[in-house]
């Protein structure tokens, strides 16, 4: 099986529907806790019956029926003590107690879901794993030499040398421990930038980008929020350079906004937009050729708005509704509160900012 | 057509699969989902549908230019689904008669880490045994072994006649079982490290011999008693332990001597030949502990129980030599599966 992540801790699975899914494997933390909530169980398992058996018989009252009491708690102590998991793994689906708790699973190492065969050989072999015993009487001599606590080293070790991070009795048995995928909510990227159709509609028709790049656009899309507005364009200045020269945008455009437009006409844009709606753009032109024209007064209006009421755009606005500015955002409220008391030279304004830029 | 116009067309689709998978989670069917054809095999039916097409879009996914998050999202659901869809194969018991009467023996004939550990076995235990009934050569032999202590509580435990009733029967086969087995599968897990296995093996072979040994002098009292009690039941429980160190250490061994094959691969081809020669093993156990709760402490004549060991190696040989000696079938079996092995992972 090909593992182009070497360090990831998925695995990618091959059904027999012929496509190839991945799992998240779950590492010795993960399972620590089931294992220990499996050990519980165990115990208050063994009790119960235990118990159960000893009040029927209580109130049956056969005298006969002792000895068979004793046997059947023998029994039932050697068979939950030796085969739980393998009876649990087998009859719920690779999930004992403990993984279900905490949402594991174990499943063949081709993604099969786990036999009995196997489930039986990765349980006995946990006795291995959990080697070496460490005594305790060696430390603390009033304790009994027989109470030993097992130290899980081996199987710790081996977990974390192999790929699968599996414990020995797994790497016998050919299986491995999942993390059980729940409900997950289908991630959608909204564009509540009104800006961003409206720029969208400024690249040609027929520029399709290439499939890398696509992929590039959704996990920046994705990312965005993460950055600090200074930082995305940054990032999407390397990306956006080459675009501005091929389609003659503005040099002062916002490289974040450009990413977001392209991201917007690839993944989410009707393609037969036919009379896209500029909103606040109509008016303005973000191509390099109408640099010069004069803008109406109507354009920075609107503009400002949409910036009150929240967008996530934060470059100022005084001027191009699409620049970016580099300064801090002190300067950009600054430039914001100027703007209204110098609205009337907005025009000449505009185009000094744009040659100083 | 756009990635977000095919979210929209198959987010609907992908939902109703997440509810299937609700239902089939918490109850093992479709019918909790709530829809009319969610009911029995119709669900079913829905289900592998869903979980066709959304294997459909995620080996589309790449061309459809679908955004990573839902390429993830894909992925969970095509995992989840996945898990329902493909359960857990239970156990045959009808296979089992196959296993124990047919698997086991031929690998048990073939195998030979089990004949390594039964030379390691009863070597010591002859060894031990010679050395702990001469006293005269090793005085002190038998008391470094097992200890003072031990040997005395075993005497006192012999004095007496064996008399037991029906209660103790029961209840000691339960205990046997339980006590005894348990031994044979931490001598079989701990195999897979050999050592611990190894030192298992050698200390009960030691152990064992000595007292028998030591049993057998002639002026210690309660050596008739123990020989009656230990005869019906020694051969199953002798040969189980053997069988158990044996299949163990077919596991510790697959890790060194891959025959070609990758040293997990081995090791996991190992583990499944070591299974029917553990079950093998386990049943032995029980077999023992029968006898031993039943035939052995019981006031019989000594003739039944030496007819009964007797038997019962004899039923050990027949199991090991006629049902293990090779057959032509397994030979061709045996060539056969070199094809599975390659290409596997």
């Amino acid at each position: 099986m090909a593992t182009p992540f070497a360090l990831d801790t998925t695995i990618a699975v091959v059904t027999p529907e012929n496509i190839s899914f991945e799992y998240q494997l779950a590492g010795p933390f993960r399972r620590l806790p089931a294992f220990l909530i499996d050990f519980v169980v165990r115990w208050v398992a063994i009790l119960a019956i235990v118990l159960l058996i000893w009040i029927t018989g209580g109130l049956i009252s056969i005298s006969q029926l002792g000895p068979f009491m004793l046997a059947t708690t023998f029994l039932v102590y050697f068979i939950i003590s030796w085969f739980y998991g393998t009876l649990m793994e087998t009859y719920f689906n690779g999930r004992t107690v403990g993984k279900w708790a905490c949402g594991l699973r174990a499943i063949d190492i081709d993604g099969r879901p786990i036999s009995g065969k196997r489930a039986l050989i990765r349980n006995l072999l946990r006795v291995a794993d959990l080697m070496p015993l460490a005594a305790v009487s060696s430390v603390a001599p009033d304790v009994p030499p027989a109470f030993m606590i097992p130290t899980g080293m081996v199987g710790l070790t081996t977990m974390i040398c192999t790929r699968r991070m599996q414990r020995l009795g797994d790497l016998a048995a050919g299986t491995m421990v999942i993390v059980d995928e729940r409900s997950w909510r289908l991630p959608v990227v909204k564009v509540d930038d009104p800006r961003v159709p409206a720029l969208a509609s400024f690249f040609p028709g027929d520029h399709r980008v290439s499939r890398s790049m696509a992929r590039t656009l959704a996990i920046y899309a994705e990312r965005r929020h993460y950055l600090t507005p200074a930082r995305r364009r940054e990032v999407a200045r390397h990306l956006t350079d080459p675009l501005v020269e091929k389609f003659e945008f503005r040099r002062d455009i916002d490289p974040d906004l450009l990413m977001y437009a392209l991201y917007y006409k690839t993944f989410l844009a009707d393609p037969s937009d036919q009379a896209p709606d500029l909103g606040p753009l109509a008016g303005y032109s973000p191509l390099r050729r109408d640099e010069n024209k004069p803008q109406g007064l109507a354009l920075e209006t609107k503009v400002g708005q949409t910036e009150g009421i929240g967008s996530t755009q934060t470059a100022p606005l005084r001027t191009n509704p699409l620049k970016a500015n580099p300064r801090a955002t002190g300067a950009a409220q600054r430039s914001a509160t100027t703007k209204h008391s110098a609205s009337s030279a907005v025009g000449s304004k505009q185009k000094r900012s744009g040659e100083t830029e | 057509m756009n990635p977000a116009k095919l979210l929209e067309k198959r987010r609907d689709q992908w939902s109703e699969l997440e509810s299937l998978c609700d239902a089939m989670e918490s109850r093992g069917q479709t019918d909790k989902a709530g829809g009319a054809h969610h009911q029995g095999a119709e669900g079913i039916a829905r289900f592998s549908t869903l979980y066709r097409s959304a294997c459909a879009d995620l080996a589309l996914a790449d061309a459809y230019q679908l955004p990573p998050g839902t390429v993830t999202y894909l992925h969970r659901l095509v995992a989840r689904s996945h898990n329902q869809l493909y359960r857990a194969n239970k156990f045959e018991p009808n296979r089992w008669t196959d296993v124990l009467f047919r698997e086991a023996p031929q690998q048990i004939f073939a195998d030979a880490c089990v004949r390594w550990a039964a030379v390691i076995f009863f070597g010591l235990f002859a060894m031990s045994l010679f050395l702990g009934r001469n006293e005269n050569m090793f005085p002190d032999f038998a008391q470094r072994m097992v200890g003072t202590q031990q040997l005395e509580q075993m005497e006192e435990m012999y004095e007496q006649p064996l008399n037991g009733s029906l209660d103790h029967y029961v209840q000691m086969s339960g205990f046997y079982i339980q006590h005894n087995t348990g031994i044979g599968l931490s001598c079989f897990a701990s195999g897979i490290l050999i050592i611990p296995c190894l030192f298992n093996l050698a200390y009960n072979a030691v152990v064992l011999g000595t007292v028998f040994g030591y049993m057998a002098r002639p002026d210690v009292t309660g050596g008739d008693n123990f020989y009656h009690f230990v005869t019906a039941h020694g051969p199953f429980e002798l040969t189980a332990i053997v069988l158990a160190a044996g299949a163990g250490l077919r596991l510790g061994v697959g890790l060194f001597s891959t025959g070609g094959l990758t040293r997990i691969e081995s090791l996991r081809e190992s583990a499944m030949k070591a299974v029917p020669v553990m079950a093998a093993s386990a049943m032995l156990f029980i077999g023992a502990a029968f006898t031993e709760g039943f035939l052995s402490p019981s006031p019989a004549p000594y003739v039944i129980k030496a007819m009964w060991a007797v038997l019962s190696s004899g039923l050990i040989s027949f199991y090991f030599v006629v049902l293990g000696f090779p057959r032509d079938e397994t030979l061709l079996k045996r060539i056969e599966p070199a094809g599975e092995f390659s290409d596997a992972t």
